[in-house]
């Protein structure tokens, strides 16, 4: 006779027999007990300056709406809110064109996978002031990419590559491509490998399966990867600061500028701005199927 | 044509298409320096419900992947209706395949994933969505054709997974432990459901399964698999019967093995020297005077020998005691042990009309020379 | 004005007479270029203590050149305990003060953020003027704070990029024809106000006539080397970088950043007329607990000796005349504060821009983006 170890909370006949009861008040508080370091840090760290950064922009230099009511008829955050908005969905996408093939290759690769995992993460080992350098590097008009279109005889003059918003989305693109391939390699690793076959020995072409069974499916990773994008890219500051036109200027940093100007009210305002856009984005996230799935790394 | 090939014309409203015959030669699959199927050559007739029964890691998975085209053997060949397909890609064979976990797709509805192959092939809407609904009504699943996979018990789920694997008329249909993960009586209940599926289709049957009972009951013929290799092909009552050799003789059914000596021939029957008696075998071989062998006996063969029974000259005897008695509902399992030391299981049906024997008690037993095998 | 130099003769005496005499530097020249620190062998009792300072600055190289100037020797010299936070910050200050709970006696920050702080409340203690060194610049003076050290905010050029034409004011940067080739101007970020002055100057303005600046001419200057600039920069790394790289010709800098690129061997030079003067300063926090010792250390780093050593660590210029005897002739040229370059360089007004900052910004960052 063989005793259960665990028992669903609906079998309260075999409750001797059950070494956890997760019915028990006390059992219930183990995973909330095990958190409390991480909460009690997050909540300090983390939660606490955000509520002060919120409560600035709300009572610096006393209590009032002012702040926020001024962003409205403020040309320059409408210009920053909108080009930070578009630069994060432009980068968003090429993430997405880019990332599929590398997250398809990554979830099929057996003995090669950490190889591979390796070379997409190496990017998070150098600081992104140092990629953004060596974006600096490679397109600067004395650049490699110049000088060797130069040495091809395939340009006469040097091409402006570097201070564009094109070398911006590029080099947030380089910075961003590990958050889109990860998630979106996990969906599809989550595929069970039996469907493709499925779909073949029912006539589907390998491409027929693609877009029939495997794209569709691996869709939660792809909204997940480009949620994490594209919040992330919303907070840039360093990249498009370095390797951006003019007219990259994100609200990180206005935000900076209004700090340093001591105008923490408004700054706290834009940064307000900043976290709602960044909650908005998550919250729609959280309507597409399958995405808070995703986002975990491990299978459920 | 080739659209006609690869769905073929109904006529009228005759189900049956002929069976596809398949044969294999010599397929060897090995990765790396593993080898999952070490040679198997077979031929599976027209219409037939063939079956590869065998442990897991005996092959009988990859073979069949084989046939369906998701592995490539590394040396031999597959034909089906004498062309081979060896070098064929899956889509392409139009092969009806159920998988183990029936691989429903999750994000279309049972209609849909039906229709799928139907798709493929460019049925158009109308004659797929008749089709459909011809498929569940075949799996008696008319109303849960807009309803995901999630929302479909196993069994359903199952039924769906076989409706799929039919609905574009394949003349081949595989299956992988297509019942493994149902209970046993839905598995009971769906193996009858597949048999009759198989008579009404009349196409041809490749079911892998590691359950013999599943095998015994719904295959015209079974390959039995071990270590890469067909260890012996026929039909379930030949396999039973007359296993020929040690392991199908243990994996198929139960058997007592017995050691024994040859000490003569009489005909088609071998005299061996068994638990200090003379036991008499029948055997396809002609093993040589003096030579060790198994003598293999199946427990429901084995008859307690009242005083009232009669004692056929073509039987065998042996005096035993019992030493232990198990009811297990329709039988009695006693475990007996010879006089010379030897241990053997009997089963007799449980029931008021026949005697119990008890822990202790000595009995003769007997049973036919028939139903005694050398191995 | 009459409030901080508070004249006390003693004192001022007896430090006058240590940096002249008594503690006459000990200079040695090491193998190679590199000068040896002049040392101050003595200090005036007067700044000699106990305990200890707390002090917060911005960590860094700049944080390295105040540890090994000033830090180590007034230890050494005093007796006083030094203790740094690289995270000087206005806003941690004015917290700090506001809730009572001090961490720093000594902060480095700019004037106008001492000042922009008294426009709202009462964060800093007043300058104790009686034990600063009478060489510190009346100019570097101030209510709540001294200002430590100088630095400018110039024109950079290639010097290979115009055949042998040197470029010598903001007229000759507006000059694309004469200088043709890409530059790069401060645009916006944690760097200060825009280069509103430059503006002016290349539109004529003197440069003894900037203050109250004209922003509406400034903007109309600025466009007409907008599309010249390739690029407007934020961090102080990234003109020399540009110019490194070859990316631009002519750019706006800190001056602290080209000695570097110079010693590289970029043919590159500095500008220093029509330069923006700019200055660090050190404040004490209203009710610092060891306010005594941050004095101490405040007028310590303002010694010539010490403003000596803190030069030649770092290429920024000293506020106190004084330490130019001691510091090599090569190496004060490349400063802000070696006569020659300060004479051309325009004194930032401070007091302007904590006023006007907010409005010039708007219109400069509408401008920039439209």
């Amino acid at each position: 006779m063989s005793v259960p170890i665990m028992t669903p909370p609906s079998a309260p006949g075999y409750k001797r027999n059950v070494v956890i009861d997760w019915n028990n008040a006390r059992t219930r508080a183990i995973p909330w007990l095990l958190a409390s370091p991480l909460l009690v840090y997050m909540a300090v760290v983390y939660a606490m300056p955000v509520v002060a950064m919120l409560l600035r922009s709300l009572n610096d230099p006393s209590w009032s709406l002012d702040h926020y009511a001024a962003l409205a008829g403020d040309a320059v955050f409408l210009k920053v809110f909108w080009i930070t908005l578009g630069t994060s969905l432009a980068v968003t996408f090429g993430c997405v064109v880019l990332a599929y093939p590398v997250a398809l290759a990554l979830s099929r690769a057996r003995s090669t996978a950490p190889l591979i995992l390796m070379v997409i993460l190496l990017p998070f080992w150098t600081s992104v002031l140092v990629r953004s350098y060596a974006w600096m590097v490679l397109l600067g008009r004395h650049g490699v990419i110049n000088e060797a279109l130069l040495a091809l005889g395939l340009i006469d003059q040097p091409l402006k590559l570097l201070n564009t918003t094109m070398a911006t989305q590029i080099a947030m693109i380089h910075i961003l491509l590990p958050y889109m391939i990860l998630p979106i390699a996990n969906a599809l690793r989550q595929i069970d490998p039996s469907l493709p076959r499925a779909a073949w020995g029912l006539g589907a072409t390998p491409w027929g399966t693609f877009r029939q069974v495997i794209f569709p499916l691996s869709m939660p990773g792809v909204a997940a990867g480009m949620l994490l994008v594209f919040v992330l890219a919303l907070g840039f500051y360093i990249t498009p600061a370095m390797v951006g036109s003019s007219s990259d200027i994100t609200l990180s940093m206005l935000i900076a500028q209004e700090v340093e100007q001591l105008n923490w009210g408004y700054a706290g305002t834009l940064s307000a701005v900043l976290l709602a856009l960044a909650l908005a984005m998550i919250g729609i996230g959280q309507l597409v199927p399958g995405v808070s799935n995703a986002l975990r790394t491990t299978k459920s | 044509m080739e659209q006609a090939l690869r769905f073929p014309a109904r006529s009228g409203d005759d189900n049956r298409v002929r069976g596809a015959s398949v044969s294999l030669t010599n397929l060897v699959k090995s990765y790396g320096g593993v080898t999952a199927v070490a040679g198997v050559s077979l031929d599976i007739r027209s219409g037939e419900f063939l079956t590869l029964l065998g442990p897991s890691g005996c092959g009988k998975t990859t073979t069949l992947m084989m046939i369906a085209g998701f592995e490539s053997p590394s040396i031999g060949d597959i034909a089906i209706d004498g062309a081979s397909v060896t070098a064929m890609p899956p889509y392409r064979r139009n092969i009806g395949m159920v998988f183990q976990n029936y691989a429903l797709f999750p994000h279309l509805t049972a209609a849909e994933n039906i229709g799928f192959s139907l798709k493929q092939r460019g049925v158009p809407k109308a004659e797929r969505a008749r089709l459909v609904s011809e498929a569940l009504e075949l799996v008696q699943l008319s109303t849960y054709g807009e309803r995901y996979p999630r929302q479909l018990s196993g069994g359903q789920q199952q039924r769906v997974a076989v409706a799929r694997a039919i609905v574009f008329k394949p003349r081949l249909l595989l299956m992988d432990e297509p019942l493994g993960a149902l209970d046993k009586k839905l598995r009971e209940d769906l193996q009858i459901e597949m048999r009759r599926l198989h008579a009404e289709l009349g196409i041809t049957f490749i079911l892998v399964t590691h359950d013999q009972d599943e095998a015994l009951i719904m295959s015209d013929r079974i390959a039995v698999m071990n270590e890469g290799k067909i260890a012996q092909i026929g039909r379930p009552v030949d396999l039973y019967d007359r296993p020929c050799n040690r392991f199908v003789a243990g994996f198929i059914g139960q058997s007592n093995f017995l050691p024994a000596v040859v000490c003569g021939l009489e005909g088609d029957v071998v005299v061996t020297k068994c638990q200090g008696v003379l036991v008499r075998a029948v055997t396809s071989q002609r093993p040589a005077i003096g030579a060790e062998v198994s003598v293999t006996i199946r427990p429901e063969r084995l008859r307690f020998a009242d005083s009232t029974t009669e004692r056929a000259s073509s039987a065998n005897c042996l005096n035993v005691t019992v030493t232990e008695a198990v009811f297990a509902g329709e039988r009695w399992r006693y475990v007996l042990s010879s006089d010379s030391g030897g241990s053997m299981v009997l089963n007799e049906a449980s029931g008021a009309m026949i005697r119990r024997r008890a822990v202790g008690e000595s009995a003769e037993i007997t049973w036919s020379v028939a139903d005694t095998i050398l191995v | 004005m009459a409030q901080y130099p508070v004249h006390t003769i003693n004192r001022r005496r007896a430090i006058r007479l240590i940096t002249a005499g008594v503690g006459a530097p000990f200079v040695i020249r090491l193998a190679g270029a590199q000068p040896a620190l002049p040392e101050q062998a003595n200090v005036p009792d007067i700044l000699k203590g106990s305990g200890e300072v707390r002090i917060a600055n911005y960590g860094g190289a700049t944080a390295e050149a105040q540890l090994k100037a000033w830090f180590e020797p007034f230890e050494k010299a005093t007796g006083i305990k030094v203790r740094t936070f690289p995270t000087a910050d206005t806003a941690k200050a004015k917290a700090m003060v506001e809730t009572g709970n001090l961490e720093w006696d000594l902060v480095n920050l700019g004037r106008g953020d001492i000042l922009k702080l008294m426009k709202v409340g009462d964060y800093f203690e007043s300058i104790d003027y009686s034990l600063i060194d009478d060489g510190l610049g009346k100019e570097y003076r101030f209510g709540f704070g001294v200002e430590m050290n100088t630095f400018a905010q110039v024109m950079a050029y290639r010097t290979d990029a115009f055949k042998g034409a040197v470029p010598a004011s903001w007229g000759d940067f507006w000059d694309t024809n004469r200088f043709p080739g890409d530059r790069a101007m401060y645009g916006i970020g944690a760097g200060g106000p825009p280069e509103i002055e430059f503006a002016l100057m290349a539109a004529g303005v003197p440069a003894d006539k900037l203050y109250p600046l004209d922003i509406e001419k400034a903007l109309a200057s600025y466009d007409k080397i907008r599309k010249s600039v390739a690029k407007w920069w934020t961090t102080g790394a990234q003109p020399p970088q540009m110019l490194s790289d070859r990316e631009i010709v002519m750019t706006t800098v800190w001056n602290g950043r080209m000695s570097a690129l110079q010693e590289q061997g970029v043919p590159a030079a500095i500008c220093w007329n029509q330069g923006l003067l700019k200055r660090d300063a050190w404040g004490i926090l209203k009710g610092a607990k060891n306010k005594a010792n941050a004095m101490k250390l405040l007028a310590y780093s303002t010694m010539p000796i010490p403003q000596a050593r803190f030069a030649m660590l770092i290429p920024y210029g000293n506020t106190n005349e004084g330490a130019n005897e001691y510091i090599p002739p090569q190496r004060l040229a490349m400063l802000p504060s070696a006569p020659e370059n300060k004479k051309q360089l325009v004194f930032s007004n401070v007091e302007w821009w904590i006023e006007n900052r907010d409005i010039v910004q708007a219109k400069f960052n509408k401008w920039l983006l439209g």
